[in-house]
């Protein structure tokens, strides 16, 4: 069977080169049936991809321990739905799911835009058959999951940490999200290679970067959560350089999302998209590379390998390559407008713009500054958390404000009158919630209290918005209150749903700021009976159990739990001790309060042989929210995904006279 | 550069320039911790951050007095072991032979770990048994 996978993975590779020789010569050319072919290969890679996935799932199931990849993650107490996902719980295989995504994507983008852009797509198939090649190239010849050895009685197991939900979904979303972002790369780089830089190539990728873009966004989330539930040190994110390598390609596709908009309505910023979508996709192999390489400390604790250096080149080839075709294409990718006015909604998104990429560098920084201060001094330097949460709360309060402001001002030129206008209500939402604030005594922290009342603002606008929008349909026909309002979203998917996820980032800060600078800790050895309080929280230590699970020897302890005196029942919290992976893990117990967001988050640390307990204990308010957060995200994006035939027609129309946009009279 | 919009190439340049500045200023003149080996660690002032593998034998209590063990160069010749005492949460990877980080500074000899510093590598466990045939 090995051998099977391993000729796929052959097939695969062979195909790729393919599509990325033959293509490329069809391009130029103009060969046709050629260039047909060239796409076909990529389909066909697809098909080979999916053969060795499955060779290599059907393994897992089996328990075929003579595949290594099998041996080293699985063993047979392995519960099934963890068999499938130990398929990414190592490098190979992980590997082999980023193939598996980006052949699907590859296949699928060419296949649905064969028709729209034709033009273009002959020039994407050899740049994705190039990616494919590469991807293809590491897992037959460098880091291959199909090796085989005498297969031992059992396997070695898969990392504990690495057995919940979680990790079924987090990687995964993970790697649609990097991967994803190899379409709109591709389409650019078609586009400028075909040297036709049209807005055609942003249309025709507008759903795939919104797609990768969600999928990295709720991918990170749920790994915040993970973070938060299963590793329990009290914390969701910690700037780690595996965490950062992920934010950033989101961070440049988020400015990127923003700065289409500039271009589709007014035809400027066009270098600066084809830059910002470059970065994202050369960010997400750095990601991948950071990760693999093992050059910068992390607490993912992943294996060091040798594929670093071959990320390294792929990434120096697709920085190298990018900038070349932009370079090359300067004189047609020059805007047709320029900017009018400093106080417009255009500048609005420029800064939005400049503040995401000032903030993705300051992280980039961060992140390489141990290798980089290496090179320069000799000794590799960590920059800590202050350095981080310096540059977030400068770079991402203004930011916050923006998303208030940019949907609000006037296009080309915004007059003072208009703002007027337009942010009284914001604008008094947010001084009636800061003086509130201060009042009630949430001065202490200056960051939280300005997070609080731009939040406000920013609901403010929103609210405005949808409760406009809806009284102007109705001012115009009879439709009653939740008619008017469920039309206006379906009519107008980007601009509401785009108010959603505003929403849901709105959220998000509340909760970030919430729990990181009003939180309170407590810690004590306790002994049965004994207490330990924590904000309005009293703990009393009861009892540890022993229970033997599956695969786990599971110890807990139970707190009697009251908050201001008032009994809320038991929480337990422990640890598992694994026995076929010889590891412990750490189990916290989190007691929610969805009322006002906030959680208690205990931690057994150690237990004692006389039966007393050392425990960590936590209150992190509104924590809550920032899970909220994930789902309005996930709500509003899929309002913008949602296809939208009436938009499709218009956009084709738009486009298939092959003009320039005129700048729309009012936005 | 382009005629025209001026306007566009004052932003980029201010918000390049004051950016430039602080990160000047944050990663050059001061913050980071510097991180070392065993070996290099003689002659340190101030706090550092610890890369080593551990070695036994791990005794004490992280909770009361402190977890001593001791750290040795991951690689290169002249391996040097220092001993560390260490206080607060252990994560669960901590174990013999794990690759981990600790922040804190040497006294008389002994590496004195802050509190809560600790942080596990764990390059050993999916990379040994290479019988590949």
């Amino acid at each position: 069977m090995a051998e099977l996978g391993r000729a796929a993975l052959a097939v695969t590779l062979g195909l790729s080169l393919y599509a990325l020789i033959a293509g490329g010569f069809a391009a130029a050319r103009g060969r046709r049936r050629l260039s047909h072919s060239a796409r076909n290969a990529l389909l066909g890679a697809c098909a080979s991809t999916i053969v060795a996935t499955v060779v290599l799932v059907a393994a897992f199931l089996r328990d075929d321990f003579s595949f290594a990849y099998v041996a080293d993650h699985s063993s047979r107490s392995l519960p099934t739905p963890y068999k499938v996902s130990a398929l990414w719980g190592g490098q190979e295989g992980s590997l082999l799911l980023w193939l598996l995504v980006l052949t699907v994507v590859a296949a699928l983008s060419v296949w649905l835009n064969r028709r729209r852009t034709r033009d273009l797509v002959v020039w994407t198939v050899p740049v994705l058959g190039a990616i494919v090649a590469a991807f293809a190239w590491l897992l037959v010849a460098v880091s291959s999951p199909f090796s085989v050895i005498d297969a031992p009685l059992d396997g070695r197991g898969l990392n504990p940490s690495l057995q919940n939900p979680y990790m079924v979904t987090h990687p995964v979303l993970l790697y649609l999200g990097y991967v994803g972002l190899a379409v709109p790369f591709a389409f650019a780089m078609g586009a400028l290679l075909s040297g036709r830089t049209d807005e055609r190539w942003i249309v025709a990728t507008r759903r795939w970067t919104l797609f990768a873009w969600t999928a990295l966004g709720i991918g990170q989330l749920l790994g915040a959560h993970w973070a938060y539930e299963e590793v329990g040190w009290g914390g969701y994110y910690a700037w780690d350089a595996v965490e950062n390598a992920a934010l950033m390609p989101w961070l440049i596709a988020t400015a990127y999302l923003h700065s289409v908009m500039i271009q589709e309505k007014r035809g400027m910023l066009r270098i600066w998209n084809v830059i910002l979508v470059s970065g994202a996709f050369c960010l997400s192999l750095f990601g991948t590379f950071l990760t693999r390489s093992g050059v910068v400390n992390s607490i993912h604790s992943f294996t060091t390998s040798s594929i670093g250096a071959w990320f390294l080149a792929m990434i120096v080839v697709a920085v190298a390559f990018s900038a070349v075709m932009i370079w090359l294409r300067l004189p047609q990718l020059r805007s047709t407008t320029r900017l009018e006015s400093l106080v417009s909604r255009e500048a609005a998104f420029l800064y939005n713009n400049l503040l995401l990429v000032a903030l993705c560098l300051t992280i980039l920084w961060g992140t390489a500054w141990p290798i980089l201060s290496e090179a320069v001094r000799g000794e590799s330097v960590v920059v800590g958390h202050p350095y981080f949460d310096f540059f977030l709360r400068i770079l991402g309060l203004p930011l916050l404000l923006l998303m208030g402001i940019g949907p609000l001002i006037a296009w080309r030129r915004a007059s003072l009158r208009g703002l007027a206008r337009v942010f009284a209500v914001p604008a008094s939402a947010a001084l009636i919630v800061g003086g509130l604030l201060v009042a009630f005594g949430a001065g202490s922290s200056v960051p939280g209290l300005i997070a609080y009342t731009f939040s406000a603002f920013v609901l403010g606008t929103i609210g405005q918005e949808f409760w406009k929008g809806t009284a102007a349909r109705r001012a115009t026909s009879s439709e009653s209150v939740p008619t008017a309002f469920a039309r206006l979203v379906g009519r107008n998917r980007r601009r509401y749903g785009g108010y959603v996820v505003h929403a849901a980032v709105v959220l998000l800060a509340i909760g970030i700021a919430g729990s990181s600078a009003y939180d309170s800790f407590a810690e004590r050895t306790l002994r049965k009976g004994e207490s330990i309080s924590v904000g309005n929280y009293e703990l009393t230590y009861r009892s540890l159990t022993e229970r033997q699970t599956a695969n786990a020897i599971e110890v807990r302890a139970a707190f009697d739990v009251t908050r201001n005196g008032q009994a809320l029942g038991t929480v337990e919290a422990g640890k598992n001790a694994y026995a076929v992976e010889q590891q412990v893990s750490n189990e916290v117990g989190i007691r929610p309060n969805y009322v006002t967001g906030e959680d208690l988050f205990v931690i057994a640390e150690r237990a004692y042989d006389d039966g007393s307990l050392h425990v960590r204990a936590f209150v992190k308010p509104l924590v809550n929210l920032i899970w909220l957060a994930g789902l309005v995200f996930l709500l509003g994006s899929l309002i913008t995904l949602w296809p939208d035939a009436r938009e499709e027609r218009r956009l084709i129309e738009r486009y298939a006279t092959g003009r320039t946009p005129k700048p729309p009279a009012v936005a | 550069m382009r005629r025209g919009s001026p306007a566009r190439l004052v932003i980029a340049l201010s918000v390049a320039a004051v950016l430039a500045v602080f990160l000047l200023y944050t990663s050059v003149a001061g913050g980071g911790t510097p991180s070392v080996g065993p070996r290099a660690l003689a002659g340190k002032e101030g706090t550092v951050a610890l890369v080593g593998m551990v070695v036994g034998p791990v005794s004490g209590d992280p909770y009361k007095g402190g977890l001593r063990f001791a750290l040795r160069d991951i690689e290169g010749p002249k391996k040097q072991t220092v001993p560390v005492v260490y206080t607060g949460s252990v994560p669960d990877l901590f174990r013999k032979g794990r690759h981990i980080v600790v922040d804190g500074t040497l006294r008389d000899g002994v590496f004195v770990a802050e509190r809560n510093s600790m942080i596990t590598k764990c390059p050993s466990k999916y990379q040994g048994q290479q019988q590949v045939s």
